[in-house]
């Protein structure tokens, strides 16, 4: 085979598993090329991504039969920043692609200043890894990987821990250097929006480890969407029509989607409720802190029981630390918060906690017991429940979050999305009346989230009332009765998604990204003016 | 080079028995820190502290449990004498100084800077020092996730009852945690071409030179006046 990057009968297995994780996979790519892979999570793409940067079998251990052709020198890109970083410092880390070559000192603080350039890394160069936002990072992580000067470029999920913002900034620099130098670049992705709009293949991978479908993006999204949707990609919204067409045309079938979305959401802002509702938690001055470091001042909340509340805003503006405050995780150094009208000094550890429950980013760091069962049901047998209501509550709380086929499982072996629902499950036990959750959906795929969205909604409906930190404005469109919006250390907006997406000034103000329908809105309306 | 001279010193100060020349060794050390390493007084205290409450209970074992023949004060089974009075401060003091010079040298010292002197300068394989270096990159991850873990661990009720199972249960994330990302920061230091050998070039070049070989002969000079003047 005369071919750049390819494989023939590729058959894959680890050695501590019994089945295949590929399965006779033949593909060839083409010099120039960029791909993309996709199926459900354990298809084998990571894997398929490791034979092909010859990752397997020389650094990693697997079975592997059928024949490879793979390219001397390849760069790969994982998802986690933290994990391909050895250095200390920006310049020594990408020092240390060139140490690996070979490449002379004195040529090396010019080519690092040129790399740093290309991924438009505008920082000191001497400056500390830890200090990088996500998005640098993974910029820092492209720079080092360009630095071996490869042939082809691997991406497995690269912006799966990244903000929204820092995803569309990769995005939109791989495809710049994409066009710029005619690289390969092979993808793995599960959120779409930004990066299927320039491939030229779609390879979509089926739980087995063979090849479903391998064509043009736009043939493959339109024949296999169920078998998307089932894998849990985040369907791209606009791909693969184009915002100017349907900016024009108020009949395609997108336009009125988006006619339909916004309308519902007006309506929903315009139903006012007929009750006078209790203050659940009310904030008085509050000054928010993070350590030593004030990060607010006199903050004024007023979240009503039942409501869905939605904080955003950048990354360090405060958010996960007033909602650390709120269960008095950080203590409050000025001003008071009220719990359903009581200070929250005043409030017992143990009362505190059976009323308000906090979701971390990171389920794993809150598990405790050795069976998922026994972690639902702990809380309770902490306070000397009766063993009959424990097994009652926990069954329930099982079947609602789908968990029960894994009641005597080890939390650890759960997969991402079950541990999430798991540490949901967890805090509900008690049926809190306050559920704070950081960043619920960050990471996850379109079906786990949507679920636990849809979970939380019923819950909603029961009485409960949400707190959310997220960088999820659909989520925050679809479910948030009310939002704050932090910036900058101040408190810049209180009130409800539809009028915040719909204010102009304050989206170009923030610069907010806004779900697809308000901005269909926003320059439809401008169309027809300038058209009158 | 540093390193070195430390060592040097503090086996100096292992070797005195006499009361009154640590003391001065120690103060040294503590005055080259204040003057070349720009300690400050709470720097100093958070530092030192914990230590100082050891030292002053080795010097309480040894003082008041001593042997000797001189005794100076009796009350029921604790019988300090003046050996064991020497005996005491010279041991507390020598420890005292060790962990000053030993806290000179790490918060003087670049750890970069010091991984790669040892591949240099002594000769290290690449793989050790590199692999060092990663390690201590989690360090503060490590730091930040036992912080979350304990709060997440409050909000259960969990309360942290003999420490021996609670620290099981904490340690079993962060080494789950950590073994996943030190395996994936192994394939990718690979990935890039690491190969542990030490056929490659290097950008910090650490060399000795005079400067290293003079502070070497200072605290070398001073020890030694230290013990012969006192």
């Amino acid at each position: 085979m005369n071919s750049f990057l390819a494989c023939n009968d590729l058959t894959v297995r680890f050695y501590e598993q019994p089945k295949p994780v590929l399965h006779q996979l033949s593909l060839t790519i083409q010099k120039g090329e960029k791909v993309l892979f996709l199926g459900p999570s354990g298809s084998g793409k990571s894997t398929l991504i490791s034979v092909l940067a010859g990752i397997i079998p020389e650094h990693v251990e697997a079975d592997m039969q059928g024949e490879v052709v793979l390219q001397r020198h390849t760069g790969v890109m994982f998802q986690d920043p933290d994990s391909q970083f050895c250095m200390h410092r920006v310049n020594e880390e990408i020092a240390f692609s060139l140490e690996n070559r070979s490449v002379p000192r004195e040529e090396m603080d010019g080519i690092i200043q040129q790399l740093m350039q290309k991924v438009q890394l505008d920082v000191d160069p001497h400056t500390e890894i830890h200090t990088l936002s996500g998005g640098m990072k993974q910029r820092l992580a492209l720079a080092c990987l360009l630095a071996l000067q490869p042939d082809v470029l691997f991406f497995d999920e690269p912006t799966a821990q990244l903000d929204p913002a820092g995803r569309m900034d990769i995005f939109q620099l791989l495809q710049q250097l994409a066009a710029d130098q005619q690289q390969t670049m092979i993808f793995v992705e599960h959120v779409l929006d930004g990066v299927i709009e320039w491939m030229d293949r779609v390879i979509l991978l089926d739980d087995q480890g063979s090849i479903l479908a391998d064509g043009a993006p736009k043939d493959v999204l339109a024949a296999y969407e169920e078998e998307m949707k089932e894998a849990g990609i985040w369907r791209p919204k606009l791909f693969p029509e184009k915002w100017s067409t349907i900016i024009q045309d108020p009949f395609h079938p997108l336009s009125q989607t988006f006619m339909q979305t916004f309308e519902a959401r007006k309506e929903q802002r315009e139903k006012v409720p007929s009750m006078e509702r209790e203050t659940m938690i009310r904030t008085e001055n509050l000054q928010l802190s993070y350590g030593k470091k004030r990060v607010m001042s006199n903050l004024q909340l007023d979240i009503k029981a039942g409501d869905w509340v939605a904080i955003i805003g950048e990354n360090g503006s405060g958010k996960s630390t007033c909602l650390k405050h709120l269960i008095r995780l950080e203590p409050a150094k000025k001003g008071h918060i009220f719990l359903k009208e009581t200070d929250l000094k005043k409030w017992s550890d143990r009362l505190l906690f059976e009323k308000a429950g906090f979701v971390f980013q990171n389920p794993e760091l809150q598990f405790i017991q050795d069976t998922v069962f026994d972690e639902i049901a702990f809380g309770g047998r902490q306070r000397n429940w009766p063993e009959s209501v424990v097994q009652e509550k926990t069954v329930q709380l099982l079947k609602e979050f789908g968990l029960e086929k894994h009641a005597k499982a080890h939390p650890f072996t759960l997969s991402l999305g079950q541990k999430r629902r798991l540490s949901v499950a967890t805090m509900l036990l008690f049926d809190q009346d306050v559920l704070l959750l950081d960043e619920p959906t960050f990471g996850q795929d379109e079906k786990t989230a949507k679920e636990l969205m849809r979970r939380l909604k019923e819950r909603q409906c029961q009485g409960t009332t949400i707190v959310m930190v997220t960088h999820d404005m659909e989520l925050v469109d679809e479910c948030a009765d009310q939002v704050l919006l932090f910036h900058q250390g101040k408190h810049v907006y209180d009130g409800t998604p539809y009028d915040l997406f719909s204010n102009q000034e304050l989206i170009d103000t923030y610069q907010l990204r806004v779900p697809l329908h308000y901005r269909y809105v926003a320059e439809r309306k401008d169309v027809l003016t300038i058209a009158k | 080079m540093k390193l070195l001279a430390h060592l040097l010193a503090m086996g100096c100060l292992m070797a005195i028995s006499d009361p009154k020349t640590p003391f001065i060794i120690w103060l040294f050390a503590l005055g080259i820190g204040v003057v070349l390493g720009g300690w400050n007084m709470k720097y100093l205290v958070t530092r030192l502290v914990p230590y100082l409450l050891f030292f002053i209970l080795v010097f309480w074992m040894m003082a008041a449990f001593g042997k000797g023949d001189h005794t100076v004060w009796k009350w029921a089974w604790f019988h300090i004498t003046e050996e064991s009075l020497r005996n005491g401060v010279t041991i507390a003091f020598r420890m005292l100084g060790f962990v000053t010079f030993g806290l000179l040298f790490t918060s003087t010292t670049d750890l970069t800077a010091f991984m790669m002197s040892l591949i240099h300068q002594c000769r290290m394989s690449p793989k050790w020092a590199y692999g060092m270096l990663a390690g201590f990159r989690f360090i503060p991850l490590f730091q930040s996730e036992l912080k979350q873990m304990k709060a997440a661990h409050k909000i259960r009720g969990y309360k942290r009852k003999n420490s021996w199972k609670a620290f099981m249960r904490y340690a079993l994330p962060l080494f789950t945690q950590g073994v996943r990302k030190s395996e994936r920061l192994a394939i990718a230091m690979e990935a890039r071409g690491f190969t542990g050998t030490k056929e490659r070039t290097y950008y910090h070049i650490i060399s000795t030179s005079w400067i290293d070989y003079m502070y070497l002969f200072l605290i070398g000079i001073s020890v030694f006046m230290c013990i012969y003047f006192v």
